[in-house]
């Protein structure tokens, strides 16, 4: 309903235009499709006006498409109008709307009725589809896609290969999307894919894209005078494959089915002389044309039945057919390829109709393969195919002279040596050699025949000038002799390997031979012509540390040559070669130059030998061997000595002197060394040989400083001794002086005399630490021991010690009970002693002076005056008489007793205050050089100086005494 | 005649349906790998799947069938994808075959020897043997022929589904054999063979 209400609506407009212009409008207006190429062609009568209004609509959608005026003039012979537009999207897609109208300027008629083509998207057509299907198109171009979905189906996506691709609506079921700019396809073509909403393909559509064919390079000839040959070359891709897409070839319009992939050419049977290719396939097509004259274009198929009609040792003559009989009249030019084991060379013969040529040059024995092809020698186009080969092989020769040299082992034994003919020198196989012994001197000959794999004899050479003369056998003759003259030896020191030594180079052998170097190819060698040179040099070499049965290789050069380059396939990589020059004459063979070198130096094989550390001193010498000749593989250009630290090689010196083979390292520290040397060559450093050292004090030099420091002792303590002996007054008044009389208060009835007193071996001074004092400091006790407690009676004793011989001084009786704290066990036992009339006075360990006590006495609890006055017993090392004299103004006067009431021993110090030196200066003064009692062997002297008191102390102090008083 | 069967002729089945279930498990990886290798060389997208109704008709694989019986309908999907093959092989030439794509075409020669080779396993463990008798297509499926219109995409479409329907039937062979072969099920069910036979359509 409402399309027909819009159909009214638009008629109704029409009549309302049409009734102001007055033109008829089309009539009859028809419309056919062309859906390959997408063209619309509508056609009309009755349209008097040469203008028109075409619009085109899409039909379900009212979508205009086209609204065009366009100039279409009327068929003369038909009366009707035809205009043909080409769809962008293909018509199949969906329906159209046509209608037309007449115009004559602004003046037009009615629009025609509406003509629709319809669409494959209307309902009765159920399935899905896409267009345009199977297409072939070329690359570049621009094309419109569209699916129509299925009845009942949703739309999912468009995609063009793998690629989804946005897509327009054209009707309900119709989607469309255009691409651009294409490029080739692949051979199958490629898709675009229209998928439903479950992403399911539900249609689809192959397009080609590819181009025209576009060969090239038509060339037309014959191969047999006759037919005619094209070929072309295919020139770009096409991207076209299949049946319908690949591209046909015609020449001169015949088909050429065997012109495919890469194979292009055409034949025909005849020669026409005008030939045109054309390629063809669905974008387009090319044409390549060609002429020429059949002269002009001859290449001659291969001979054919190749022959060998004579084969001689040094030619051959080959003949062919030609299978086309024209050739037989037809000036040719050929070229003969023969190939032997050698090499291979080409020739070339002209002649008419060639069908025969002779090769000369050949080679006695030899196999050779022959192959033939021709041209045409008049209007030279290109050479024909090679015929097929033909083999063949010449006859044999007899042998060359086989090239032989003398080598010397010794002054007198030798070896004739000829190389091994090889394949063009034996020209057949070689069944022996043989040697003649020429003795002019004897006038005789020795003939040896020798098989063929042997090319060296041993001779005892005797005779010197005697010739050697050397033939080489096969089955076609012997060849011309071989000679060489033994020459005139000089009998020499060198019993080695050396033919003969020249009589100006008597030592050349050791001091003539220089180094040449391998220069990729080869030892080039040169030197200075030699006048004697008549017959040519020759050079040899080998393996310069070989011994025994060398294998000695050589080469003779032309007079007129002075260098040559020495090549030889068994030179090898680290071997050193010794070349030798000789000048060869007729009389003899002269030295005249040698060379030694390596093809290629490597590293030493084996490291220095005999490496042996050697310490001197702070240095260390270290000394090696030469490493073997077969083992330094290079030059040696000298030694490189390290340090090893753990892996670490340190440097220490780099020996470019390759004769020199020790070094010595200095100025090292006592400790291990380990020392590596390396030799090197050109190509680099050994392995390394490595030493260790330890090294050791310099014991001579220890031994000498020790003896030097007794020495100086020695002597130190004679000069000493002397002085002191020199100076023995003064060292007496200094440290020993005389111990004046001891002047006794009052009247003693007691005779002074020797008092034995026998000292009670268990009374012991003992250091005990006072808790009233410093725990530091140190109080000297007297601790009577246990058993002492109850035993008074020194008669019990009955092991005692040997009395000590005191001299016997007054003690008063109540000293006895006044002992200081610290020395109270010692003197109760001394006042037990007195009383008991012996004395058992154990100072032990005592090496308190009294000055040195004297201090002490500040920490010491002391007892009042009345005590130091009432203590007149046994007090050793106690200051009495200097003591009072003192300014005493503290506590410690109550450690000096008064002067008056000593009466007991003065021991040391005492004797000073009485002493003619003593001047009373001080304490320190006065006691240093006191003798000190160290136990009770210490000297307690009496006051009393008489003699029968000297003879008491000890003999230690006796000789000491008598040292100082110069006494014997 | 399964009755008759010694233990070693059970167990040399056996062996034969291990082998023929060794060789489905491999054809179905070369089937999944030709599906690939076409769908890349006609670039179709991943996400897209063939679509279309099934090109091999036999009746659904059931639990509740009888191994002989499974094995007949996989034995005819089977035998139904052979013939699609060929037919796919002999008319994808007419599309413009890519001559360098040896890697494809090499896949195909050896999807089709190795599915030639299951089938003769399959049908070596058939109760009958011959293997004369097998399903037929359904006669109304005229996709089987392959399209008759000429679009080339239709037929590269019909390729995919039977490429798909070959890696649908081996991997369902695989399966089917792989458990038909453990535990001694098999000589068990065998005894229902022959009513189970009788539900089939005979060509």
């Amino acid at each position: 309903m409402p399309s027909l209400f819009f159909c009214i609506l638009l008629l109704g407009l029409g009549v309302t235009e049409s009734q102001a212009s007055g033109l008829a409008p089309p009539q009859q207006v028809r419309l056919d499709a062309d859906k390959e190429t997408q063209t619309l062609s509508v056609t009309w009568e009755d349209g008097h006006a040469s203008t028109f209004d075409v619009e085109i609509l899409r039909t379900e959608l009212m979508e205009m498409v086209l609204n065009e005026t366009v100039g279409v003039t009327e068929d003369q012979s038909t009366g009707k109008h035809q205009w043909n537009w080409t769809s962008p999207v293909p018509l199949e897609c969906t329906s159209l709307s046509v209608k037309v109208r007449s115009r004559d300027g602004q003046d037009v008629s009615e629009w025609s009725s509406q003509q629709i083509l319809p669409g494959l998207d209307l309902p009765d057509n159920t399935d899905s589809q896409m267009y345009p299907e199977g297409k072939t198109v070329p690359v570049g171009s621009n094309m419109t896609f569209c699916c129509i979905v299925e009845e009942g189906q949703q739309f999912g996506s468009l995609w063009y290969k793998d690629t989804l691709v946005k897509e327009n609506m054209l009707s309900r079921r119709t989607y469309a999307t255009t691409m651009t700019n294409q490029g080739p396809s692949n051979p199958s073509g490629t898709n675009v894919v229209c998928s439903n909403e479950k992403k399911m393909i539900i249609a689809g559509a192959v397009v080609f894209v590819g181009y025209p064919p576009l060969p090239s390079d038509l060339v037309c000839e014959t191969h047999d005078l006759i037919s005619v040959d094209c070929q072309w070359s295919k020139g770009r891709d096409t991207y076209l494959f299949g049946m319908t897409r690949q591209t046909y070839y015609t020449l001169n319009g015949r088909n050429c089915p065997k012109a495919r992939n890469s194979n292009m050419r055409c034949g025909l049977e005849q020669w026409d002389g005008n030939w045109t290719l054309v390629a063809r396939n669905l974008l387009g097509e090319f044409r390549l044309t060609d002429a020429a004259e059949l002269g002009h274009r001859v290449r001659p198929v291969a001979p054919v039945n190749l022959t060998t009609p004579e084969v001689y040792s040094w030619n051959a003559s080959v003949g062919w057919l030609w299978k086309d009989k024209g050739f037989e009249r037809l000036s040719l030019i050929c070229q003969v390829q023969r190939t032997s084991h050698l090499n291979s060379s080409t020739q070339t013969y002209t002649g008419y109709g060639l069908n025969t040529v002779v090769l000369k040059d050949l080679q006695p024995d030899e196999k050779y393969s022959v192959k033939v092809r021709c041209g045409s020698q008049k209007n030279f186009w290109k050479w024909g195919e090679w015929s097929l080969p033909l083999s063949f092989q010449t006859k044999m020769d007899r042998p060359v002279a086989p090239d032989i040299w003398l080598w010397m082992d010794s002054d007198n034994l030798g070896r004739v040596l000829w190389k091994p003919l090889t394949k063009s020198e034996s020209h057949g196989q070689i069944s022996g050699y043989e040697v003649i012994l020429w003795s002019p001197e004897e006038n005789s000959q020795q003939t040896l025949t020798l098989p063929r794999s042997v090319y060296s004899l041993p001779i005892n050479v005797t005779d010197r000038g005697s010739k050697v003369t050397v033939t080489a056998r096969n089955p076609a003759g012997v060849s011309l002799p071989a000679n060489i003259v033994i020459p005139r030896y000089l009998p020499g020191k060198n019993g080695g390997k050396r033919v003969v030594i020249p009589r100006h180079l008597p030592d050349a052998e050791d001091t003539a031979i220089s180094k040449v170097a391998f220069n990729g190819s080869g030892f080039p060698l040169s030197w200075v012509a030699h006048a004697n040179a008549s017959c040519g040099y020759v050079v040899d070499w080998y393996n310069t540390s070989c011994t025994q049965d060398c294998n000695v290789e050589w080469i003779k050069v032309a007079a007129d040559n002075t260098n040559t380059m020495v090549q030889s396939g068994n030179f090898l990589a680290g071997v050193r070669y010794k070349f030798s020059l000789y000048a060869c004459s007729s009389e003899s063979t002269v030295l005249l130059e040698r060379w030694h070198g390596y093809m290629q130096e490597l590293v030493p094989s084996r490291t220095v030998p005999r490496l042996s550390p050697n310490q001197e001193g702070a240095d260390v010498q270290l000394t090696w061997d030469q490493i073997p000749l077969e083992h330094q593989r290079g030059f040696i250009l000298g030694y490189t000595v390290y340090l090893t630290n753990a892996s670490h090689l340190t440097l220490l010196a780099n020996i470019t002197d390759p004769q020199l083979t020790n070094h010595t390292v200095r100025n090292l520290v006592l400790g291990s060394y380990k020392f590596t040397v390396k030799a090197y060559t050109a190509a680099g450093e050994d392995g390394g040989a490595t030493v260790s050292i330890s090294l050791e004090p310099y014991t001579y030099w220890l031994i000498m400083e020790i003896l030097v420091a007794l020495g100086t002792m020695t002597c130190l303590l004679i000069v000493i001794t002397i002085a002191c002996y020199r100076k023995r007054k003064w060292v007496k008044k200094a440290f020993y002086p005389e111990i004046p009389e001891p002047k006794l208060p009052g009247d003693w009835g007691i005779t002074q005399g020797t008092l034995d007193v026998k000292p009670s071996p268990h009374s012991m001074v003992h250091i005990v630490e006072d808790s009233v004092w410093d725990s530091s400091k140190e109080a000297l006790v007297t601790v009577p021991e246990e058993d002492e407690e109850g035993t008074g009676d020194e008669a019990a004793d009955t092991d005692e010690p040997a009395s000590l011989r005191y001299y016997n001084q007054v003690v008063e009786e109540g000293s006895s009970s006044q002992r200081r704290p610290h020395a109270s066990d010692s003197s109760a036992s001394s006042t037990g002693s007195m009383d008991s009339g012996h004395t058992d006075v154990t100072y032990t360990g005592i090496q308190t002076s009294a000055c040195s006590l004297a201090p002490m006495a500040h920490f010491q609890p002391q007892p009042d005056a009345s005590q130091c006055v009432g203590g007149g017993g046994y007090r050793p090392q106690m200051q009495s008489a200097s003591c009072p004299e003192e300014p005493q103004t503290g506590p410690e006067e109550h450690l000096q007793p008064p002067v008056g009431s000593f009466g007991g021993y003065q021991p040391q110090c005492s004797w000073k205050q009485d002493s003619p030196e003593a001047d009373g200066d001080g304490l320190d003064q006065t006691c240093l050089g006191s003798p000190t009692s160290v136990t009770s062997s210490q000297f307690l002297l009496p006051y009393d100086t008489s003699e029968e008191g000297k003879e008491y102390p000890s003999s230690a102090s006796t000789w000491f005494h008598n040292l100082l008083t110069g006494k014997p | 005649m399964s009755g008759t069967r010694t233990r070693r002729g059970t167990v040399s089945e056996q062996t034969r349906t291990a082998r023929a279930a060794a060789v489905a498990e491999q054809l179905h990886h070369e089937c999944t790998l030709l599906l690939e290798l076409y769908r890349k060389k006609e670039t179709f997208a991943e996400e897209l799947t063939s679509g279309g109704d099934r090109l091999v008709t036999v009746p659904p694989l059931s639990s509740q069938l009888s191994p002989n019986d499974m094995l007949w309908r996989l034995y005819s999907a089977l035998q139904q994808c052979r013939n699609l093959l060929e037919h796919a092989i002999g008319r994808e030439e007419g599309v413009g075959n890519d001559r360098n794509r040896t890697e494809y075409e090499s896949q195909k020669k050896t999807v089709r020897d190795r599915l030639g080779h299951l089938l003769e396993s399959t049908r070596l463990l058939l109760a009958d043997g011959a293997g004369t008798a097998a399903f037929t297509p359904d006669p109304n499926n005229t996709e089987i022929d392959g399209p008759v219109n000429g679009s080339p995409f239709a037929l590269k479409l019909w390729i995919y589904r039977i490429f798909n329907e070959l890696e649908h039937w081996t991997l369902a062979a695989s399966k089917t054999l792989k458990a038909l072969h453990p535990d001694g099920a098999a000589p068990k069910e065998r005894r229902t063979r022959g009513r189970a036979r009788g539900r089939r359509t005979r060509r």
